[in-house]
């Protein structure tokens, strides 16, 4: 793959910008996995902010895995509404979790940008299908305030982590643990018959 | 540090439960030998061998209220040399007593916190009865015995799961086989790079089928390598019910003998951890209701020691497990009753048709509550649970000789047969165990009475379902029926589901599903196939349940979706 020819240079440019950033998450996921956070400061939290419709959201880099592209979602049968089936991530099964749904959207069908943000938490295993992957922030504690009233309501109320103020936008982080502990309870107690 | 302390502690704790479980086994074999009138110094030097290895280990541990446990019982054995037969009862009862709170201690390391006064009051009872005058023995048996609950039957499956013991062996192949892959992927990588820059050489073709062809090879010699991982010896789980068949016995002032036939049959670890839950319900069964009282099996010209067999044995690439007891057989008169009043016809029943009803909800013919039997749990948990393994459960039994239960299960749970069938654009998988049969579905064997669909099938009718609406799939062709009919049998309940496409039956690798998918009951599981597709297996009792209480629609016109099926 790497022996494709580059015929422009912007083509270059654009895979060179792709590389460094896959780089940089590369780098953030290495430090989080050994426990290090932002070496210049004791109080910062990394996250991986995604987007769904046109509201951002961010969960910690700590949860996260990997990304992938969409890949062929088997639907199993009498799922819940927000789970959209189930991928084979190298031989596991994961489960895929409908972000739109999830926070209280209508489902679309996913576009080029959409990607699955593979998440673990608690020895639980998800992908979350995003419409698409954002950044990567690191925030202090000092940026991130204290949830506010304007969260969709499917978000369950303690998961939230708070909302950070980026420029204009407002951007909701959320704990994906509690999120989806509290989907997975949800379901299990009403299933659908 | 911590933490290598606590995986010392875990190691310590695998290491020895075992052990002590072992050594109450012995036990229990010594009481037998000093009853038939041996003097069984052989076992007493293994239970002495097993005590003194638990004894060091644990001092190395500095597990100090263990070590000295371990050591009185030492001392209980080293006194055991001439003493009178209820001299011996007490001994071997105080030995078994001594396993119980040593397997507790040994469990709570696990948590940090071993109680040493739960130690040293036994070590305390041990004191006195060896330094007390030998009369001092028989009060010893007046003390109660813990029965029904004793620890070391007690200790459920938790050993079954977690850790897996792998041979040196195992890991020296494990390791040459991943060698094997690498450098077959390294060959197809230097034939893709060639491939790449567009360089054909002759010759390539064949190469790259030779290295995929041993790729393969190996793939399945690593599989079959970690599935003997996964196996272990049944005996482990059937030792168990020694002590557990003992006290049931003495619950009852009788003697009952296990004997246990097979015990090194391996099995997968997911299936033993499973087993213990049924057997005991039918072991437990067939002491309250099977077994007569030392009179009647007198009065009736059989001994009057009880005897409950466990056996297993591998038969056609599956293990059966059998327990038997010779006691007085199922009650068939009652059962007959039973059945008249839920409304069958006993008459036109055979035998073991009749035997077989047992495993039906509801079907408990015990007239009284004790505390061996009773319990609200039926036989038909006990099927549903063998069937949930892919198993298969049967009984026989003769009035007056006693009854066999068998159990027909797969060696492992993660690795099962199954049909992949095709409805609309999806694709299933359904166990094999569940299959009676698979044929065409033609109009002219199919009949709709009230929206119930029926398929004729080996001269019966069988209810049927349409895959399609049944597990939801967005069909464009709403058909009146499908090409294919496959006939289910889960439990005493049979359903067919009518499907588009059948490929042939092959093996599959289980996937567990997350509980976040819980609520599909009809879905049991998940496989990959070739291209990594995933593929769900169908949970068939849930399948067959739905499918019997499912309308179809009216014969020339189809409904619309939504309507199409109706679920109780």
């Amino acid at each position: 793959m790497s022996s494709e020819p580059m015929d422009s240079n912007g083509i270059a440019r654009r895979r060179s910008e792709k590389h460094a950033a896959f780089l940089a998450f590369a780098e953030a996921l290495l430090r989080a996995s050994r426990g290090e956070q932002d070496p210049t400061s004791m109080d910062t939290r990394q996250f991986v902010t995604f987007f769904v419709r046109d509201h951002e959201f961010g969960i910690p880099i700590l949860q996260c895995r990997e990304i992938i592209r969409v890949s062929t979602i088997t639907r199993i049968p009498e799922s819940p509404a927000h789970v959209r089936g189930v991928v084979n991530l190298r031989g596991r099964v994961l489960p895929v979790v409908d972000m739109r749904k999830q926070l209280g959207f209508e489902a679309l069908q996913p576009t080029s940008k959409a990607r699955l943000l593979v998440v673990e938490a608690a020895g639980r295993a998800f992908a979350l299908l995003v419409d698409r992957i954002s950044r990567i922030l690191k925030l202090s504690s000092a940026e991130i305030a204290l949830a506010t009233g304007d969260a969709p309501s499917t978000l369950v109320g303690n998961s939230l982590l708070g909302t950070a103020r980026i420029e204009d936008s407002a951007i909701l982080l959320f704990d994906i643990e509690q999120t989806l502990g509290a989907a997975s309870s949800a379901a299990a107690s009403t299933p659908k018959e | 540090m911590d933490e290598l302390f606590a995986s010392l502690v875990k190691d310590f704790v695998d290491e020895s439960k075992p052990i002590v479980q072992e050594i109450s086994a012995r036990v229990l074999e010594l009481e037998g030998t000093w009853v038939a009138g041996g003097d069984g110094k052989a076992l007493l030097r293994a239970i002495r061998g097993g005590l003194h290895t638990v004894k060091g280990n644990s001092a190395m541990m500095g597990l100090a209220p263990i070590e000295r446990m371990a050591h009185a019982l030492e001392d209980v054995c080293a006194h055991a040399g001439d003493l009178s037969p209820s001299q011996r009862s007490a001994e071997a009862q105080i030995l078994l007593d001594g396993c119980d709170v040593l397997v507790g201690l040994i469990q709570s390391a696990l948590g940090g916190d071993v109680d040493a006064h739960k130690a040293d009051g036994f070590v305390e009872r041990v004191r006195t009865l060896l330094e007390a005058p030998v009369s001092a023995f028989a009060q010893t048996e007046v003390r109660p015995v813990v029965a029904n609950g004793s620890a070391v039957a007690a200790v459920d499956a938790d050993e079954t799961r977690g850790s897996a013991r792998i041979e040196d062996r195992d890991v020296d192949e494990l390791l040459e086989l991943t060698g094997e892959t690498i450098v077959g992927q390294t060959e197809l990588l230097r034939l893709h790079n060639r491939l790449a820059r567009g360089q054909f050489e002759s010759g390539d073709v064949v190469l790259m089928d030779q290295v995929l062809t041993d790729l393969g090879r190996t793939a399945r010699q690593m599989r079959h390598r970690l599935l003997r991982v996964r196996l272990a010896p049944i005996g482990t789980l059937f030792r168990r019910f020694g002590r557990y068949v003992r006290d049931l016995g003495r619950e009852r002032g009788q003697s009952i003998e296990l004997v246990i036939e097979g015990g090194e049959t391996a099995v997968d670890r997911a299936i033993i951890g499973r087993l213990y839950e049924p057997l005991v319900h039918i072991v437990r069964n067939a002491v309250a209701h099977g077994i007569e009282s030392a009179e009647e099996r007198v009065a009736r010209g059989k001994p009057a020691q009880a005897h409950i067999q466990l056996g297993a044995r591998l038969r056609e690439g599956r293990v059966q497990i059998s327990v038997s007891d010779d006691g007085r057989g199922l009650d068939m008169k009652a059962i007959a009753a039973k059945a008249e009043a839920q409304g069958f016809d006993s008459a036109s029943l055979g035998d073991r048709d009749m035997q077989r009803l047992i495993f039906q909800a509801g079907f408990s013919t015990a007239t009284s509550v004790t505390n061996l039997a009773g319990r609200g749990v039926g036989l038909d948990v006990v099927a549903s649970v063998v069937q949930s393994l892919g198993g298969g459960i049967d009984v026989d039994s003769t009035t007056g000789q006693g009854t066999v239960f068998t159990l027909d299960l797969p060696v492992t749970v993660s690795l099962q047969k199954a049909l992949i069938f095709g409805v609309d654009s999806e694709t299933f998988a359904v166990p094999a165990g569940f299959i009676l049969d698979t044929m065409e579905s033609r109009e002219k064997d199919m009949q709709e009475i009230n929206r119930v669909l029926l398929v004729s099938w080996r001269n019966d009718f069988v209810r049927a379902a349409d895959a399609g609406r049944l597990l939801g799939c967005q069909g464009l062709a709403q058909a009146w029926t499908r090409p294919y009919a496959i006939v289910l049998q889960a439990g005493n309940k049979r359903g067919a589901l009518l499907v588009d496409w059948l490929s042939g039956v092959q093996e599959i690798v289980v996937k567990p599903l997350d509980e976040i998918l819980a609520g599909c009951r009809m879905i049991a599981g998940a496989t990959v196939l070739g291209q990594g597709r995933v593929v769900p297996i169908l949970d068939c009792i849930e399948v067959v349940r739905r499918a019997n209480h499912t309308l179809a629609p009216e014969r020339p016109a189809p409904l619309p979706a939504e309507e199409n099926y109706h679920v109780f």
